[in-house]
């Protein structure tokens, strides 16, 4: 008998298996049948080899996508996008990144204005190769026609921190995170914690929520993300922020390869139309 | 209404648990049970209602759950942000926790029967003193069953668990049972209220909503998040079949990447250690650095002793927590 249930499962999960095949491809398909013109105008944007010899028009309408969507239109009804994160993190849950895909996805963010912009996987695989990182995402904002200063972008590793008059400032900041700024961050604020605790200065009593974000923040200033893109089929965090995570939106797409303006604007649509009662 | 609901799965839900049964069944699920007020106005009853219908649908879960041989479940209950809302809601939640708890008391042979043990995680100072003593009597009646556990964290919220974890580390260096040192991942884990269970394998989210609230997040950071549609009080066996069958699907990935972490962290334990041993060959030693074998030694020697200053420590901390349960235990004035 459990002969028969291990095979009427592995059957399910087969059936499971082929449904998403079908529909990864069918959305391929249907994006590469549906918008011809909305997809040359924006996606052929974005890959470079097409880029030459293209229209300024186009990029102007990412230009203008992006100066509306930061509600500078007049009627609050034609703004793109109502509320915006200030930090929004990409999720990154593959096993192969595209690099080009990931730096689409943050000059997008930035022209949208969207201030703090983080790149995470739980490999640690952004980090070591995060030079290769920073020239896509310089060739992308060339590319978009983004050179002006506004769009400066402070790109930070390996534990450079951000200081507060920068978030505030809207001068936008990429940041690349690994498992170590994760559950690890957390321990070491702790230890250092329990190093004043055993050197006298303080005691135990003293440690409470805001003490120890204070301490946490103290090393590396991660703002906490309203918006987690998730892209990936694997449905967890992997350690991304655990701390900071408490009240994030998290909206997941299927992958980030090939993931188009559009993808991304959904998804950012997603995020402003949730309401947070935050407990009331 | 009881905190067990009797009952069995008909034919077709039976087959269907056996078939999910043949493959991996998560061992520890997280509930964030939301949707109830929505659920109420949807049915034009009033809130009070729709968390009494809330906590019905948990009873019937638990069964669900222990049919799916899936022995340990945890739900959040209240949480500290809910303080904020209106004095007459939380008032009447207060009431219905009294009373679940008093009837919970009532059940003790049923629990003992099914052998349930009931724990809540969570800042019980912060609840009205006559909740914390059903609480606690509550948690001590069933703290030697061993066959299905059910966590309710109550008055709870995952930064405040995190920052007591940190509390009481902070308490063992003062007592000088450990050394700031020897603070780690997997003593942090060891604080937290919920050091009595494994980390939850898949946490569920009703309603809609897709963010953590505060939940679980240290315990949750490589399980498999669910996030469904339906509201609470209307959850039925075929959206946990349906979120178990994601499990599954998950389940070979998230494993891979647990491996990854353990694997850093055993890592991260072990340069610990070494920069710990250099410090003290450095300190008390004759100057001369020590050679490879030598060295190897001393660190695990050092592992060793670490590992018997933390296994002091957390018995301490254990009877710290049984005693002050105890104590409010015995204060309950219910027969």
């Amino acid at each position: 008998m459990a002969l028969v249930y291990e095979l009427v499962w592995r059957m399910l999960h087969v059936l499971l298996h082929i449904h998403r095949t079908l529909v990864t491809s069918l959305r391929v398909l249907l994006r590469n049948w549906n918008g011809q013109t909305w997809r040359r105008a924006v996606a052929a944007l974005l890959t470079p080899a097409s880029l030459a010899g293209f229209p300024d028009s186009q990029k102007k309408l990412v230009l203008e996508i992006s100066k509306r969507a930061r509600g500078r239109c007049s009627r609050p009804s034609g703004c793109l996008v109502e509320k915006l994160p200030v930090h929004v993190g990409l999720l990154i849950v593959e096993e192969q990144p595209s690099y080009t895909d990931i730096a689409n996805l943050v000059v997008w963010c930035m022209a949208v204005g969207i201030s703090y912009v983080s790149v995470y996987d739980n490999h640690g695989v952004f980090r070591k190769n995060d030079t290769l990182l920073l020239e896509k995402i310089v060739r992308q904002q060339d590319l978009l026609g983004l050179e002006d200063s506004k769009y400066n972008v402070e790109f930070l590793s390996n534990g450079n921190t951000v200081h507060q008059d920068q978030i505030v400032s809207g001068q936008p900041v990429v940041k690349v995170l690994s498992p170590e700024d994760g559950k690890h961050s957390i321990v070491e604020a702790a230890r250092r914690f329990c190093r004043t605790v055993e050197q006298k200065e303080k005691t135990s009593k003293d440690i409470d929520v805001p003490m120890f974000d204070a301490l946490l923040r103290e090393s590396k200033n991660i703002p906490d993300p309203e918006l987690v893109m998730k892209f990936g089929p694997v449905d967890s965090t992997l350690g991304f922020l655990p701390w900071h995570i408490r009240l994030t939106e998290f909206v997941s797409l299927p992958s980030h390869v090939d993931v188009s303006y559009e993808d991304f604007l959904v998804a950012l649509q997603r995020y402003s139309t949730c309401e947070q009662r935050q407990g009331k | 209404m009881s905190w067990i609901r009797e009952g069995e799965l008909n034919l077709i839900e039976r087959l269907s648990a056996n078939v999910l049964k043949a493959g991996p069944v998560p061992k520890h699920v997280a509930f964030i049970m939301d949707g109830n007020r929505r659920f109420a106005r949807k049915k034009h009853v009033d809130r009070q209602e729709g968390h009494s219908q809330g906590f019905n649908k948990l009873a019937e879960t638990l069964r669900w759950c222990l049919q799916l041989d899936i022995p340990e479940v945890t739900v959040y209950a209240f949480s500290i942000e809910n303080f904020n809302r209106s004095r007459e809601e939380v008032d009447g939640l207060m009431e219905l926790a009294k009373l679940k708890f008093l009837r919970l008391l009532d059940e003790r042979d049923k629990l003992e029967k099914h052998g349930v043990c009931i724990r809540v995680l969570g800042d019980l100072t912060l609840l009205p003193l006559d909740l914390q003593q059903l609480i606690a009597k509550a948690v001590v009646a069933t703290r030697d069953h061993n066959r299905c556990f059910l966590n309710v964290c109550f008055a709870y919220t995952s930064r405040h668990e995190m920052a007591n974890a940190v509390r009481e580390m902070a308490w063992g260096v003062e007592q000088g049972l450990i050394k700031a040192s020897d603070v780690s991942e997997a003593l942090l884990s060891e604080c937290l209220y919920s050091s009595n269970s494994p980390n939850p394998d898949l946490l569920i989210r009703t309603s809609g909503e897709v963010r953590l609230s505060d939940f679980l997040l240290w315990q949750t950071s490589h399980s498999c998040l669910v996030f469904q549609s339906v509201l609470w009080p209307e959850y039925s066996f075929w959206n946990l079949c349906d979120a178990v069958i994601q499990y599954q699907c998950n389940h070979a990935s998230i494993m891979k990447a647990r491996e990854l972490h353990q694997d850093e962290q055993r890592r991260q334990q072990l340069e610990a250690d070494h920069a710990c041993v250099a410090e003290l060959l450095h300190h008390h030693g004759n100057g001369k650095p020590a050679d490879g074998p030598r060295r190897q030694e001393a660190v695990a020697e050092y592992g060793l002793r670490r590992e018997a200053r933390v296994k002091d420590f957390l018995e301490a901390l254990r009877n710290k927590r049984d005693s002050f349960l105890t104590q409010l235990a015995s204060q309950a004035t219910v027969a």
